[in-house]
């Protein structure tokens, strides 16, 4: 192999793949990047096993070949190096990548790229193409409420069913529920599901931040991975088998209270709540009372905690329905506020012990259930 | 990996053919339980399985020559996750089995398995045991576990009534003998030696084959009981203090003085039966002149308890110290 680049470009490819990289896996070749000629371009790869991310860099190709090279070496390296063109070439006898730039010179011992995991790339036409800033929205609005602890693997993902032309993206941890419906610009022909692991989507937000073009979605015939086709990057989840508890039944169907309050200063309550909250198990209580013919309805977000202290705030809010306390875990309350991208917000109640919905308002695509906890006396 | 008809396994024959016609028919059961004295073949034929599970090329699997084969025996294909204690006598912790279950959750990689080896599972920890019970339960589709243990009666009821169980026997002498000379390509002496030393362990043959200071470490185990038969109850307690820092140092003497005990114990009987020491009969017979069959059976018998002690736990110098004074004195 023998190849030229731009130090730029290198550095640019190797952040988006280095996330990808398992520093500390059983299998040593994963702690490297592979590198390969592919077409006239550079192509750089990492995978986790769980996560796979390939990108195309533009490059001037002398002769095809491939290496893998430890990731935290190289990536250190090119970024140590001069802004200018980067000369790479491997002798094949010892595996190791020679890498000229400017004045310096460098060798890295690689382990060959057949020993790598394949990191599959986009086959043929077809595929679901999903606007970049919509997607992205979606995934901020769901993936935090996936679970993180590893008892139960399938809530550790998030549920993408596909059907006519929507995709339905879900995550729940138990304790909350995030759903969030997308218009696809065509009908899928069969309807499906997958669950992707949340980290991967999380990823694919981290790396598409720059993304004009729709992304491509495409599913292997294998059914075992997902692709997400960006310009000159492809991101490549595992799934997760097994099957989805059905989150519908978890949604409450009607409510005996409707509280609409500005989103900003909800979420400024709730973090002025948690200063004294986080020494109470998060606990934070709503005090949502209707207003009458000659005052307007108010919430207090109030917080105790027995060894620091207490706070309370109210806020405008209007109210249908009757006059309830209820209390909430207060990070949920400001992981969702954080997200829900109205200037208003709607909180559905029935009872202290049941559920509570928040919708944005006028946004009806996405719903977020988050369970009470005891009021405490 | 050759492909010969045993899957490039020496003996074990009943063994590959189950699995063989296991993986032909598609009858692949979720879980084997492979038993058997370390260094076997345990981890040979799980190795063996996956690579008959995940193999790409045509013909019966393994092929032996595809990339996943070849993945599989560099220990880098991503579908085959191998878990074990971090050294021998340590143990298997329940962070380790709850990464697996994370892994086995992800659909495969490049097969269309994904293959879990738990070597040495009777080092699980309960709690760690426990945890994978509920892979043993209910395994996703694609997830073949091998889990290896020296005897199933030291894994819990509940792990071993959930797998299918394949007790591995040591090999006759004569095969672990023959392969040596053919495989290894060791001298017809030492693998005559060596062969006798294994009892039917072709894997601990191998390593000690590789390993040069492991015959050096024989012949100095040897002289220091040949010395300790010689000394006061003091000395003895200060060496066995010694020996006791080491795990698998203990282990190891241990098991190297039970089969030299046996040895003597027969030769006084005078019977036929084969010899483990067959390079030191002189001094086989000079032992059994000196101490008859009653006295080292007896020796036999104390050795053997204070090897099951330590494997139940016990204090490993006070174990030792127990067994110097069982040891015949001057």
């Amino acid at each position: 192999m023998k190849v030229s680049c731009l130090q730029e470009n290198l550095a640019k490819g190797l952040s988006i793949i280095g996330r990808a990289v398992s520093p500390r896996s059983t299998l040593p070749v994963l702690g490297n990047v592979l590198l390969a000629t592919d077409a006239g371009r550079l192509k750089l790869s990492a995978t986790n096993l769980e996560i796979g991310i390939n990108c195309w860099i533009g490059a001037k190709v002398e002769d095809e070949g491939a290496i893998t090279v430890p990731a935290r070496t190289f990536i250190d390296l090119v970024n140590a190096l001069p802004p200018e063109r980067v000369d790479m070439e491997l002798i094949v006898r010892t595996q190791t990548l020679n890498l000229r730039a400017g004045r310096s010179e460098a060798n890295i011992k690689g382990i060959d790229a057949q020993e790598f995991p394949i990191v599959p790339v986009p086959e043929g036409e077809g595929g679901i193409p999903v606007e970049p800033d919509v997607l992205r929205t979606a995934i901020s609005q769901v993936t935090f409420a996936a679970a993180t602890d590893e008892s139960r693997p399938i809530l550790t993902g998030v549920l993408a069913k596909f059907e006519d032309a929507q995709l339905t993206l879900a995550a729940a941890d138990g304790f909350r529920l995030s759903v969030r419906t997308v218009s696809l610009p065509q009908s899928v022909s069969d309807p499906f599901n997958i669950i992707i692991p949340a980290r991967a989507l999380v990823e694919l937000g981290r790396i598409s931040g720059e993304q004009k073009e729709p992304i491509v979605i495409i599913i292997t015939p294998t059914r075992n991975q997902v692709l997400f086709q960006l310009t000159d990057v492809v991101l490549v989840s595992q799934l997760i088998d097994g099957n989805f508890p059905d989150y519908r039944q978890i949604i409450p169907r009607d409510y005996t209270t409707h509280t609409v309050v500005d989103t900003a200063a909800f979420l400024k309550a709730c973090k002025t709540a948690l200063i004294f909250a986080r020494d109470a198990a998060h606990i934070t209580r709503l005090h949502i009372k209707p207003g009458t013919e000659l005052a307007p309805g108010s919430m207090l977000v109030s917080a105790t905690s027995a060894e620091t202290g207490d706070d309370v705030s109210e806020l405008d809010a209007s109210i249908e329905g009757d006059e309830i306390e209820i209390a909430f875990n207060v990070k949920y309350l400001i992981d969702v506020l954080s997200v829900v991208g109205t200037p208003q917000v709607a909180l559905d109640t029935t009872t202290p012990s049941s559920p509570g919905v928040i919708r944005p308002v006028g946004d009806l695509n996405f719903t977020h259930v988050i369970m009470p906890m005891h009021l405490g006396r | 990996m050759e492909t010969n008809g045993n899957w490039g396994i020496v003996g074990h024959e009943w063994a590959v053919a189950l699995l063989r016609r296991a993986v032909a028919r598609g009858t692949i059961s979720h879980a084997y339980l492979l038993t058997g004295p370390p260094g076997v073949g345990k981890t040979t034929l799980a190795r063996a399985l996956a690579a008959a599970l995940l193999c790409q090329g045509e013909g019966e699997p393994p092929c032996g020559a595809c990339r996943a084969c070849r993945l599989v025996a560099g220990g880098n294909h991503p579908d085959l996750h191998v878990v074990a204690s971090e050294r021998v006598g340590a143990s298997l912790k329940i962070d380790q089995v709850r990464e697996l279950q994370r892994q086995l959750a992800l659909t495969p990689n490049e097969g269309r398995w994904r293959v879990a080896i738990l070597r040495r599972f009777e080092e699980a920890t309960t709690s760690a045991a426990n945890a994978l019970l509920k892979t043993l339960e209910e395994p996703p589709p694609y997830v073949v576990l091998a889990v290896l243990a020296s005897d199933a009666d030291r894994l819990l009821p509940t792990i071993v009534s959930r797998c299918q169980q394949v007790p591995l026997r040591p090999l006759p002498v004569a095969v672990v003998q023959q392969a040596l000379i053919e495989r290894w390509h060791a001298e017809p002496e030492q693998a005559e030696l060596l062969a006798h030393l294994s009892g039917g362990r072709l894997g601990w043959a191998v390593r000690t084959l590789n390993d040069r200071t492991a015959l050096r470490r024989r012949a100095q185990r040897l002289a220091d009981l040949d010395h300790l038969l010689n000394i006061s109850i003091i000395e003895r307690f200060r060496y066995a203090e010694r020996l006791a820092r080491d795990p698998v140092a203990t282990q190891e003497t241990l098991d190297l003085w039970i089969g030299w005990w046996r040895d003597v114990m027969l030769v006084a009987a005078e019977t036929d039966a084969p010899l483990t020491n067959v390079d030191r009969e002189s001094a086989l017979r000079d032992y059994a002149h000196r101490f008859g069959v009653e006295r080292s059976a007896a020796v036999v018998e104390a050795l053997r308890s204070a090897a099951e002690r330590l494997k139940r736990n016990a204090n490993p110098r006070l174990t030792l110290e127990v067994l110097m004074l069982d040891l015949p004195r001057p």
